[in-house]
């Protein structure tokens, strides 16, 4: 069934900014639902395949009778490495995000409050890399990082992230949005320019800090490329690439495959719970502003 | 600075914040030149960072393009635009597969970014209803965001895959080859458009939900007094005055279409059916990383950086372009 059969029926019931009368709610809460049920239908595929044991004939619905939930603690004994590639994707994940927002700030403090000549230039420069897509960049980057012998290593996997176009942007903007007469009082009183950066001007940019944070934790975590290019033995995988192996590999029993599946995915839906607002924020921006 | 056509949207904001900062102190002004240097140093980490990982690759995949490399990167012999002729079919030899490649590219970016465009702005119009609970249906329509390509291609793939009778039905209910859509020339390459349709949504309504949000109420509630019927009020305020966010969303669904690796990657993990879904992204993934010619692969990034630098200047022409209405 295709999502695309909602469209052409639910416009009528919604545009009535009167009282929507209890039928047309009732269709509306039907349609919302028959939506939401197609979109999850892969989530609930893969969990409803992973409580099924060891099958290779699985039905689309489990036996609730009969409930296997070994398959999730299996999964970590079946693959003894799925721990440490968690470990790797919050490492790297964490690396790359608090990277970004010191490079970032930095460079928007630079931009949005110091005044020097060539400003537009450096701006330029800095919005510039959201031109140049990855692929443009991966093979020199890849051949630095092999001559480097950075491969199976963290520095390999953080470092070409670690500063970010649309951070610098996105900060630079927040900060512009600050009065300069705070910057201007707090310089006269003898506050130096970094203490007015961390003490005044971070703590009030906290939204658009969140925003970034969660953007870049997001992204990092689920890279696949790469990860894929850069790491060559199996400890050195993040979960993206761990997973994907995990399905080619011998084990190939579909209730662990799931089961390390939706392991690998529930940090990224627990942020997307706690953070929403500073994702959509995130994803936005630049989208629907003028 | 000089006003000029080529001032491009940021640069126009950056001289207007310049502008209302002019108010500024004698003392200030006295500190330019010292400022420069602190600047600088604030900048030092990002620009040191850029230059080593983005701007100096960049120009060293141009050049690598123009040469033959062996197995290990090092630059052999020079070897002009002959990989650009290759890869664009002028150089005679009547093979086309990279020329196809670009083609499949397109078909795969003609078939995600319509229908996800649809599918997105048929969910936002309904979340966009003040309703009991609707926030649990806008987080659901949503979550696809958080879901990583690979996961889903794994989940995908076993979707996909005819051995499961789950899905069994499905098959043959659209009469579909039993060996598995993946396999077969016709539906694979649709097959893994549908799968990308779907994780791209949260993503797309995200974007189309804001849009909407971002139209004012006053416009309905004429609307209404007029008596406008749902279908009109969609089809002559929201459509018109969302169509800026939805030229935002197909370029940028459209460079992320063509961007498109991890799902070609993992669900097909070669050229696919009689190279059916050989898009460009994976075209440069085999030359480089599996047949090692960085030169040639080089190449086809170079290729594709230009195609995409055609739709991100479209893009920020209509970002220009809607500065402009408002």
């Amino acid at each position: 069934m295709s999502v695309q059969t909602y469209a052409s029926t639910t416009q009528p019931a919604i545009f009535k900014r009167s009282p929507m009368d209890t039928v047309k709610k009732a269709v509306l809460y039907i349609l919302l639902s028959a939506a939401a049920l197609a979109l999850l239908f892969p989530l609930i595929f893969s969990l409803s395949l992973s409580l099924q044991g060891p099958t290779l004939a699985p039905n689309l619905v489990p036996d609730f009778s009969n409930l296997d939930w070994d398959a999730f603690p299996r999964a970590f004994r079946q693959a003894p490495l799925l721990g440490r590639w968690i470990l790797n994707s919050f490492v790297v994940s964490i690396a790359v995000t608090l990277g970004q927002l010191i490079t970032s700030a930095l460079a928007a403090y630079a931009l949005s409050n110091l005044r020097f000549k060539g400003k537009n230039l450096f701006f330029f420069l800095f919005l510039g890399t959201l031109m140049i897509p990855f692929e443009a960049t991966l093979i020199p980057n890849y051949l630095t990082i092999v001559g480097l012998n950075w491969k199976d290593s963290y520095l390999g996997l953080v470092t070409p992230f670690l500063a970010s176009g649309f951070g610098i942007f996105l900060l630079r903007q927040y900060f512009l949005t600050i009065p300069r007469e705070l910057y201007e009082a707090a310089i006269l009183d003898g506050c130096g320019h970094f203490r007015y950066l961390w003490s005044i001007l971070l703590p009030l940019s906290r939204p658009a800090l969140g925003t970034l944070a969660v953007y870049a934790f997001l992204n990092t975590y689920n890279q696949y490329y790469w990860p894929l290019l850069v790491t060559d033995s199996p400890e050195w995988r993040t979960t993206q690439v761990g997973i994907t192996a995990f399905k080619s590999s011998e084990v190939t029993l579909y209730n662990m495959q799931m089961a390390g599946t939706l392991i690998v995915m529930i940090p990224t839906l627990v942020l997307l719970v706690i953070g929403q607002k500073q994702l959509v924020q995130g994803l936005t921006s630049g989208a629907v502003k003028g | 600075m000089a006003k000029s056509k080529s001032e491009s949207p940021a640069m126009k904001l950056a001289t207007a914040q310049e502008a209302v900062g002019a108010r500024v102190t004698v003392a200030a002004r006295a500190g330019v030149r010292k400022e420069l240097w602190l600047a600088l140093l604030y900048m030092a980490p990002a620009l040191l960072l850029f230059l080593a990982f983005t701007y100096v690759p960049f120009f060293r995949s141009i050049w690598l393009s123009l040469n033959v490399t062996d197995p290990t990167g090092e630059i052999s012999r020079f070897n002009g635009i002959d990989y650009y002729a290759r890869v664009l079919n002028l150089d005679g030899s009547g093979r086309s597969e990279y020329l196809k490649s670009i083609l499949t590219t397109v078909y795969f970016s003609l078939m995600v970014v319509p229908a996800g465009i649809v599918v997105a702005v048929a969910l936002a119009v309904m979340a966009a209803v003040k309703l009991r609970g609707i926030s649990l249906f806008r987080t659901i329509f949503t979550s696809t965001v958080a879901i990583s390509v690979a996961s889903a291609s794994v989940i995908w793939a076993l979707i996909y895959n005819p051995g499961i009778k789950m899905t069994a039905w499905l098959v043959d209910l659209l009469g579909l080859k039993t060996q598995g859509v993946l396999l077969d020339p016709a539906t694979a390459l649709p097959a893994v458009a549908f799968m990308t349709i779907w994780s791209n949504l949260g993503f797309n309504f995200i974007i189309v939900l804001a849009g909407i949000q971002a139209i004012p109420q006053d416009f309905y509630d004429s609307s209404r007094i007029d008596g406008a019927s749902g279908w009109t009020t969609f089809r002559y305020i929201t459509l018109p005055l969302l169509t800026p966010t939805l030229m935002f969303l197909v370029i940028i669904t459209t460079i992320n279409a063509f961007q498109a690796f991890t799902q070609f990657n993992v669900l097909i993990a070669n050229e696919g059916p009689n190279g059916s879904t050989n898009v460009m992204v994976f075209s440069l993934f085999n030359a480089f990383f599996i047949n090692n010619r960085y030169g040639f692969a080089s190449a086809i990034a170079v290729v594709l950086f230009v195609v995409l630098l055609v739709l991100s200047l479209v893009q920020f022409k209509l970002i220009e372009r809607r500065v402009h209405y408002q």
